[in-house]
């Protein structure tokens, strides 16, 4: 049973470890995997209609160019199939040369009136090769096979699914208006890019984007998902390798009879530790691999759909030799853990061995003495009378037991403590990921609606009763013009930003003028920009303005990468840039009211989330598997706790023997179980909170998004869940050990002891 | 007060099994102390388990104050334990995490215990001379202390019955006297007692002295 028990801890923690590889590695390394796979470009360069050999000859021309193609891309295509139906599409007609999108399913393009469709697509609409689609509205095609192009996230995560077709299916030349470079240093894509630009005339709007650019971006896609998910990876092993290294010691401790034994009869230390470190080691191997290789099954269903909306694959048989890692680590870990203790242990003295370890037992016992020596018995007798009750009761009796055995205590208050930090960030991480998506103050947003309507319109707007504040908000994409390629989101408002849009000020303060910035954390770190710097952005149109940076903003919004301005520059550079009115309700209006009356001036109004409405649903999902990996966290919890309680009484099993002769039954030895658990899980409930509180909640927020202030901090109710929680997970751990030690006759308890 | 009848216990099996107990049969009265004397491993100590329901015969029956002992279950064996049976071992079983006093009145913590457990264990305590030492913990007593702290433990719930496997085997001769006295002393209040020994000096208090061989009590 013991061997059981210790092998499900293995089982259990090496599930955890799996699960955690798969989904980290899967997703630390999906990008990589799917680029090289698709040959995705170094560069894509986007510009205005051109002859292919116009493009060609400037292209031709660049130094570290290895290999070119050309594609034209159509935008707003109508694509209908299978009972679907899109005007968002984008048509790519590849022209010739090498591809950049890897074919998954069926084959790549060969004649006229064939398309390949993008993964997400075929798989949200069901097609697959064979099946019909028609283009434009009045062009039919057969779908000849599916493709993923890792430079961007898949469809529906993207709402413009993407179709390839061939040139073959166009009787003239196809002018191009998007080229792909492999380049042979990619590390010099920079000097690269600045001589392409030198060389463009001639061709307008051109723009950049490398295979870096592309991987940041589908960072920002994903966003902080993928960063929490490899946080909880870190965490998650971490708290796996706690738990081994604490249910080995366990099983030595438990062994530590049996040593002193073996000492006594002519061992050598080094041969009980090499017997003790084979005997983890053949435990260790075939429980790690199982839970290795459960978790790494349970997760991959989930792992590659993250992965699919990603446009990223999965790792397939690259994840074996790391799983095999893992076994080996596991392993090395718990025959480490094992044989360090035995070691330990076997180099004392036999006879101190066989007393008991380093369980708390008195000093000086003496038995068969009749007559003590009168310094001890002053100092007995000289001890106040306590309160008996309190001291003497089960609980209290059970908890000595426990402390009794203080590397054990400690090993499993750390483990548990772990745990329940983990179960409190989880599900303060979904707790989060759900205010993301419904709540627009959690990336501090203040405002509840948005409308497109004139900027003209903001009085009317503003005299809506309900409505406590609008004002136009101005939105462009921009580059930053000193670094190509590095793009920004720039969001305008006429006068104080912060009534609508009030991200935490990190470094420096507000802006004061429409010369001034406050860019974001993430933006500043990217460009290394601090107050007193000069921020230049190229819009749209090519056109640049410059800004005196006046403060750094702890903003979520676009992974950090916003610049807040006045909307003066902005317009004067872009003077089409896009605008909404910010609506904000007064406190307790009626939303549907304030609703109706937007609509009669024009424009419906849209609702402010905080993550955007294709993003939803997947954060929904997120937040339930946040949830689940919490609820598995917390069994590891309730194995740690049997497994302390069994040692417990297993080691105690005179004393428990004891109290079932003098009538006790098994409530009383519940009680004193319990005494035993509680004296552990309450001081790991506390620690695992303060654990979440002080040190993961603000790790994984650094990790997730240092440039943001993400509260992960658990709520009173998340804590009250892991607190109460841990409290049942005793009773249950309580009521089966308790069960479990009942079944053994007295008797075997009292000849022990 | 007990009345055991046809008990048989064997320990291990096939060729290896040793019948400890063979058809043993035992009548202690209310007020009487009876010596069970044997060799090393004769089954002394198994016949004290098997009557105070610490151990299960294969065959027999045991009834203690009127109550069967055997054929019954762990819940209702627990209940006779705790109101009509008292227990003392020969290494005295104390708690190393209580006090003295702790010890006495472990037995007054579980559940269903008797209400007047508490100060009838506070009683013994002084009665026994303890209370000095009262607070002190195990590994601060001395052997005959610890056994008198096991004693008062035994009778904290005023049990009709008494099993006391080697009370004395641990003590020096001073302090086995004084404890020896005690049982007397708790015979003469009407309780019955079962003493196992391989002391002469113990047996010699007993109103009845048997001996078990090849697993059955006969006079000695």
């Amino acid at each position: 049973m013991r061997t059981v028990l210790a092998a499900l801890g293995i089982f259990a923690a090496s599930l955890v470890v799996g699960t955690a590889v798969t989904v980290g590695y899967g997703l630390a390394t999906g990008f990589d995997r799917a680029a090289r796979e698709a040959d995705l470009p170094h560069v894509i360069a986007r510009f205005d209609r051109e002859a292919r050999e116009t493009v060609d000859e400037r292209v031709r021309a660049l130094p570290n160019v290895a290999a070119r193609s050309y594609r034209h891309e159509e935008k707003d295509v109508d694509l209908r199939a299978n009972g679907h139906g899109t005007r968002k599409g984008v048509l790519h007609i590849v022209v010739d040369g090498r591809r950049g999108y890897a074919v998954t399913e069926g084959r790549d393009l060969r004649g006229p009136d064939e398309v390949v469709v993008e993964r997400g697509l075929a798989r949200e609409w069901g097609l697959s090769p064979g099946d019909r689609m028609r283009v434009f509205g009045g062009w039919d095609v057969r779908v000849v096979g599916v493709a993923i192009e890792p430079d961007n996230v898949a469809f529906p995560l993207t709402v413009t699914p993407r179709v390839y077709t061939s040139e073959a299916s166009w009787d003239h030349p196809v002018s191009v208006n998007l080229a792909l470079l492999w380049l042979v240093d990619p590390d010099r894509a920079d000097i690269t890019l600045t001589q392409a630009r030198a060389t463009s005339f001639g061709i307008g709007s051109l723009a950049f984007i490398t295979r870096a650019g592309i991987e940041v971006l589908l960072g920002q896609a994903a966003g902080i998902v993928i960063a929490l998910l490899v946080a909880f990876s870190v965490v998650a092993l971490a708290a796996a390798g706690t738990m081994l290294a604490a249910s080995a010691q366990a099983e030595v401790q438990r062994r530590l009879p049996s040593f002193g034994v073996r000492r006594a009869l002519g061992f050598t230390p080094a041969r009980l530790a090499a017997g003790q470190a084979a005997e983890a080691a053949l435990l260790a191997a075939p429980a790690a691999a199982l839970g290795l290789g459960a978790g790494a099954l349970a997760v991959a269903g989930p792992s590659g759909a993250l992965l699919a909306q990603l446009n990223e694959l999965p790792p397939g048989a690259a994840l074996l030799p790391v799983l095999a890692a893992c076994l080996l680590g596991v392993t090395a870990l718990v025959t480490a853990a094992a044989t360090w203790p035995a070691w330990r242990a076997a180099r004392r003295p036999p006879a101190e061995i066989l007393r008991g370890g380093d369980l708390a037992r008195p000093r000086r016992r003496r038995a068969t003495t009749s007559s003590p020596p009168t310094a001890a018995r002053h100092a007995a007798s000289s001890q106040p009378a306590s309160p008996a009750r309190f001291r003497d009761g089960l609980l209290a009796t059970g908890a000595r037991f426990a402390l009794a055995a203080r590397g054990r205590f400690a090993a499993s208050v750390a483990t548990i403590a772990v745990c329940a930090g983990v179960v409190a960030l989880m599900l303060a991480l979904a707790a989060l990921l759900e205010r993301l998506r419904d709540d627009p103050g959690a990336i501090g947003k203040r405002y509840q609606l948005t409308v497109r309507l004139n900027p003209f319109d903001v009085d009317a707007v503003k005299a809506i009763p309900g409505v406590a504040d609008a004002a136009e908000r101005y939105q462009a994409e921009v580059a930053d013009s000193f670094r190509l390629g590095e793009p920004l989101r720039m969001i305008a408002y006429p006068g104080d930003h912060t009534r609508f849009e009030a991200p935490p000020i990190a470094e420096g303060r507000r802006l004061r003028d429409a010369s001034e910035v406050e860019v974001g954390v993430g933006l500043a770190d990217a460009l290394g920009l601090r107050p007193g710097a000069t921020l230049a952005v190229q819009t749209e149109g090519g056109t640049e303005a410059r800004f005196r940076v006046a403060g750094v903003v702890r903003a979520l919004e676009h992974d950090g990468r916003v610049a807040y301005v006045r909307p003066d520059r902005l317009l004067d550079a872009q003077p089409d840039v896009g605008s909404t009115i910010s609506v904000r309700l007064a406190p307790g209006a009626d939303r549907a009211a304030v609703e109706r009356e937007l609509e009669a001036l024009g424009a419906p109004p849209q609702p402010v989330a905080g993550a955007t409405t294709r993003n939803a649903a997947f954060l929904g999902v997120l937040a339930t598997v946040l949830r689940g990996v919490g609820l598995a966290v917390g069994l590891v919890c309730l194995y740690a706790l049997i497994q302390a309680l069994a040692m417990t009484a297993r080691e105690r099993r005179g004393a428990v023997a004891l109290l079932r002769a003098v009538g006790g039954d098994t409530r009383t030895v519940a009680a004193v179980l319990a005494g035993a658990a509680l004296v552990v899980a309450v001081p790991a409930a506390i620690a695992g909170v303060l654990l979440e509180w002080l040190v993961l909640g603000p790790l994984v927020a650094r990790l997730a998004a240092g440039y943001a202030d993400l509260p992960l901090a658990p709520s009173p109710g998340q804590v009250a869940l892991v607190v109460g929680g841990l409290l049942g997970l005793s009773a249950a751990a309580t009521a089966l050990v308790a069960r479990r030690t009942m079944r053994e006759r007295v008797i075997e308890g009292l000849r022990e002891e | 007060m007990v009345t055991a009848r046809g008990l048989v216990r064997t320990f291990g099996e096939g060729r290896a099994a040793r019948r400890v107990l063979d058809g043993t049969a035992l009548d202690v009265e209310a007020g009487e102390i009876v010596a069970v004397l044997g060799r090393s491993g004769s089954g002394k100590s198994t016949l004290l388990h098997v009557l105070g329901g610490l151990d299960r015969p294969d065959a027999g029956t045991v009834e203690v104050a009127g109550r069967p002992v055997t054929g019954v279950g762990e819940r209702r064996l627990s209940a006779l334990r705790r109101r009509h049976i008292g227990f003392v071992f020969q290494f005295f079983h104390l708690l190393p995490e209580l006090t003295g006093e702790g010890n006495v009145l472990l037995p007054a913590r579980v559940r269903g215990a008797d209400p007047e457990a508490p100060a009838r264990g506070r009683a013994l305590v002084d009665r026994l001379g303890l209370r000095p030492v009262a607070d002190s913990l195990p590994h601060h007593l001395s052997g005959g202390e610890q056994q008198r702290f096991a004693i008062a433990r035994a009778l904290v719930n005023d049990p009709a019955l008494l099993l006391a496997d080697e009370p004395t085997g641990n003590l020096d001769v001073e302090a086995g006297a004084a404890v020896l006295a005690l049982l007397r002393e708790l015979a003469g209040e009407g309780r019955a007692i079962v003493l196992v020994t391989h002391e002469a000096n113990a047996a010699a208090i007993a109103d009845r002295v048997l001996r078990l061989e090849a697993g059955r009590l006969v006079p000695a």
